[in-house]
């Protein structure tokens, strides 16, 4: 088992904790530059009703009143504490807002993305093990169509054509109007995701395909799968003992990428569905112009993919005998 | 079906590769003449070099009898192995006779091993792969074969991946791999390219200890090495066979002008290069194919293309001068 | 299907996006925003798409908003490109310090995800869409300097260059004469491949309305149709030409793309022999 170095891990931790600090200094600096500050903003709507205490518990919170570097320290502080302040529109906090959406968000986005990568992975070696047969090619070429088309019109066709013209399917949302009188139920909520899910999962796989195809195809190309095959193992076997596990190495890394990037659901799919996940509070948010909430949405997603950077190529290195951290810097 | 040892030692060759040619069409009305109409007999215990520049088709004619050239290629001709054809029989027959009847040392490339996977399993892989031995022996024979190759400390080094070890160690690991299942013909590929002299010298040692008895067929450009491991030279010129004979007289009594200026350009002979360059395998001319680059042509040498004549029992020529 | 068929037919559908919506006032005389018929029209005389709900030619918006839309997809792709490939060619060539310095930025600032800064910047500023257009291709060019970084490298390295100092070439001179020429091929793919992505990525900051919802272009008209609910009540011309058109130049750019990229990496394409 490979050692990775402490030294590296310690820089690259470094390296993502500064990357999150640009992204919380940039946070910071937007939201004070703003005209008007948490009190005339978020408070407008309750008019000049605002009793005391409320002022005085928003200025012991945020530090309005103190000089810009502490309030900077202070609001660093409640980030790394969940305080990710309170929505303009809506009057909730950020983080809680967040969570709670994060929740729906993860109905669609676990099965499309677990399924999207298997599936997309598989066909994707397979069309790469076969890579320049007709069967390949026309794999290939309906994929690069697939992907030349936008996902919010993949939704859009979608909704027309299997939810208004063939009824199969709602028009969206997540629920139907027996909520109303029975509360939420389950299946009907899952009927409701089935084809948000189908389409994420298809264009999960299409990106999964293509790197999966291009990296097998690499594979194939080198030495040692001659070699394998100068050994008398039958096709299957070089596939299996050697290309495969080759080939899987770059899907790491894209992998733990998609699976960040997609956490923070899906903007198009979900506006087009109304599903009400992160997607879909950002294009509301971005109605409202609420800021706090926005920037929120945006720190959760730089923690995201700065983590999964991190992660990415730390399973790397564990999985490719190859690659020492630390010894060859 | 063929079985190791179930055979009684044949009175003929153990590989004779007759009217072989290999193209690969590069556009319609194009292509590669990598190998054309070549004959090839190999005994018993003999040890034959093909020696040629890069490009005159000897690493195709190898890919060829293991039948592991790529899709596009077009073969015509016969390959017999224990009097068995070869290009008749289907995959998986071929797949029962790679690596365990015939076998090959790869070229050592920086890939030419698996680089995720443990070396010793990558060893054990044909005894696995023919069902020679289950699993815990398959090891074991691996660690024997590398101390056989002259690693200090085989256990650790099984445990190892590719990666870990230098150009040579990784040459004496692709010729452990060709012998692990005790094939009787071995088909060697260049297995000194890019090797310090030190270790090239080691390497061609442990080389001609591991094949003192089985047969060997050595691709090599290199003169020294062929001469060193073989008793039968073969050269190979724009895809055919110009000279053929046994180590010593042909070295000693060169007949081809090809031949010739291959040793001549040597580095103890003098470092005389032969002038010019080898045709393109797409588009070689009509009469003798080394007419442009020959010191000493007839007049039919630009028309018509030499017969491979024999010279003795034992030699044989393609060239004018000795129709 | 012949590639090579497919490579002239997507380059003739990108010269008549292009020329149509160059040629815009010529072809819709009365401009995007006219009430030219009644809301809600079929296509027939007068509409070749029919019109809206307030009774626009939609053909006319479509000629107009493509304007729009292309202008964003090639200005912001051609700023990244012209960015990364600058930035790109100097740290590779000068290393040192200023190699160091720049990557080390570029791995603090890589990670952090475009799509959402772009909303919260926007929403900061209100920005137009040139402006936007500029961001984009800012934050668009991070990605690409890595990778013209790591070709200019194999390049910088070869003979030809040192034997160029050596004869007195200046800097700028062996940048520019050199190692373009050498990474033109990488230039122009990711080119052709960030218009692609940009130019469809703007459509979908448009459709989620990231500026102002009364211009017009394609984004705004899917939006509009949408969530006017104009496939609820089976109105398909007023959907159907902006997307149609969004995947007409879409698909073109990607087969144009592709074939870039096969001449580059041969081994991704086809076996064809």
């Amino acid at each position: 088992m490979p050692v990775i170095s402490s030294r590296y891990l310690i820089r690259r931790l470094g390296y993502s904790g500064v990357s999150f600090l640009v992204c919380v200094t940039l946070t910071f600096f937007l939201l004070h530059l703003m005209p008007g500050d948490y009190i005339t903003n978020y408070l407008l709507w309750l008019a000049n009703k605002v009793p005391k205490e409320a002022v005085d518990q928003f200025y012991q919170q945020f530090g309005l009143n103190l000089p810009l570097t502490d309030q900077y320290i202070l609001y660093i502080v409640n980030i790394l504490h969940g305080q990710w302040g309170y929505s303009y529109a809506y009057g909730l906090p950020v983080f809680s807002m967040i969570v709670e959406k994060l929740c729906w968000s993860l109905v669609l986005l676990l099965p499309s993305t677990v399924f999207g990568i298997l599936v997309g992975t598989a066909i994707g070696a397979w069309s790469g093990w076969r890579s320049g047969s007709r069967r390949d090619l026309a794999v290939f070429n309906i994929m690069i169509v697939f992907r030349a088309i936008p996902e919010f019109w993949w939704a859009i066709m979608a909704v027309m054509v299997f939810s208004f013209y063939l009824r199969w399917f709602p028009l969206g949302g997540y629920s139907s109007i027996s909520i109303l009188s029975a509360g939420l139920s389950i299946p009907d909520v899952l009927y409701h995701a089935i084809l948000p899910i189908l389409l994420m999962t298809f264009f999960i796989a299409t990106g999964n395909y293509y790197v999966m195809r291009s990296s097998m195809i690499e594979v194939i190309g080198e030495d040692y799968i001659t070699t394998a095959r100068a050994k008398g193992l039958d096709e299957q076997s070089v596939l299996w003992r050697h290309a495969l596990k080759n080939a899987l190495l770059p899907m790491v890394t894209l992998t733990t990428f998609q699976c960040a990037a997609i956490i923070m659901g899906n903007v198009f799919i979900e506006t087009v569905f109304s599903w009400p996940g992160i997607g879909y509070m950002t294009t509301e948010a971005l109605r409202l112009r609420d800021l706090p909430l926005l920037e929120g949405i945006f720190l959760l997603d730089s923690l995201l993919t700065i983590g999964a950077m991190l992660l990415a190529d730390i399973l790397v290195t564990v999985i490719d005998p190859r690659i020492r951290m630390g010894t060859d810097e | 079906m063929i079985h190791n040892g179930d055979f009684q030692r044949p009175a003929g060759p153990l590989l004779s590769v007759t009217g072989l040619r290999v193209r690969f069409p590069t556009r319609p009305e194009e292509c590669v003449r990598a190998v054309d109409r070549v004959d090839l007999a190999i005994a018993c215990g003999e040890h034959v070099a093909l020696i040629g520049e890069s490009g005159c088709g000897k690493t195709v004619l190898g890919l060829a009898v293991m039948g592991l050239l790529p899709v596009n290629a077009k073969t015509r001709g016969e390959i017999r192995f224990r009097d068995c054809d070869l290009r008749a029989m289907d995959e998986p027959a071929l797949q029962r006779i790679r690596g365990k009847e015939i076998a090959m040392v790869m070229q050592n490339s920086a890939n030419s091993l698996n680089p995720v996977m443990k070396v010793g399993r990558q060893i054990a892989e044909p005894l696995r792969v023919h069902n020679i031995l289950p699993a815990t022996e398959a090891q074991d024979e691996a660690v024997r074969l590398l101390a056989a190759m002259g690693f200090a400390d085989p256990a650790q080094a099984a445990e190892r991946y590719p990666h870990e070890f230098s150009g040579g160690m990784r040459e004496r690991i692709l010729v452990a791999i060709a012998l692990s299942a005790r094939p009787d013909l071995v088909i060697a590929d260049e297995p000194t390219s890019g090797l310090d002299a030190v270790v090239k010298a080691q390497i061609l040692r442990l080389i001609k200890d591991q094949m003192a008895e089985r047969t060997l067929l050595l691709i090599t450009h290199d003169l020294g090495t062929a001469g060193y491991l073989c008793n039968r030279l073969v050269v190979m010129y724009a895809g055919e066979i110009v000279e053929e004979g046994p180590t010593d007289e042909l070295l000693a009594m060169p007949r081809h002008p090809y031949t010739q200026g291959l040793l001549a350009s040597l580095p103890s002979s003098g470092f005389h290069p032969i002038p010019g360059m080898s045709p393109s395998a797409a588009d070689l001319p009509a009469g003798c194919r080394f007419f442009p680059r020959c010191c000493c042509v007839k007049e039919q040498c630009r028309q018509n293309h030499p017969p491979l004549i024999p010279i003795g029992h034992n030699r044989k020529v393609r060239c004018h001068r000795y129709d | 299907m012949n590639r090579r068929v497919v490579l002239w037919i997507s380059i003739a559908v990108l010269c008549i996006y292009i020329g149509i919506a160059l040629a815009a006032p010529l072809i819709a005389p009365s401009g995007p925003t006219a009430i030219t018929g009644k809301p809600l029209e079929p296509p027939g005389a007068g509409h070749l798409f029919g019109t809206n709900d307030v009774g626009q030619d939609i053909f006319a918006q479509l000629v107009f908003g493509a304007r729009i839309t292309l202008l964003f997809g090639f200005f912001s792709a051609s700023l990244s490109v012209l960015i990364s490939t600058s930035v790109g060619i100097a740290i590779g060539y000068y290393g040192g310090i200023v190699d160091e310095v720049v990557s080390r930025a570029i791995d603090v600032f890589m990670p952090i995800p475009v799509f959402p800064l772009l909303i919260v910047l926007t929403t900061f500023f209100s920005p137009g869409i040139i402006q936007i257009s500029i961001l984009m291709g800012v934050l668009g060019s991070i990605h690409g300097i890595r990778i013209i970084r790591s070709q200019v490298l194999s390049v910088a390295q070869t003979y030809f260059v040192e034997g160029a100092r050596a004869i007195g070439a200046s800097d700028v001179h062996i940048m520019s004469r050199h190692i373009l020429p050498n990474v033109m091929p990488l230039v122009m793919a990711k080119f052709v491949s960030s218009s692609q992505h940009l130019l469809v990525m703007g459509v979908g900051l448009s459709f989620i309305g990231i500026w102002d919802t009364t211009t017009v272009d394609w984004g705004t008209m899917i939006q509009n149709a949408y969530s006017s609910g104009g496939m609820a009540l089976g109105l398909w011309w007023w959907i159907l030409p902006p997307g149609i058109a969004v995947v007409g130049i879409s698909l073109a750019l990607a087969m144009i793309g592709y074939s870039f990229e096969e001449q580059f990496n041969p081994r991704v394409g086809v076996n064809r022999l």
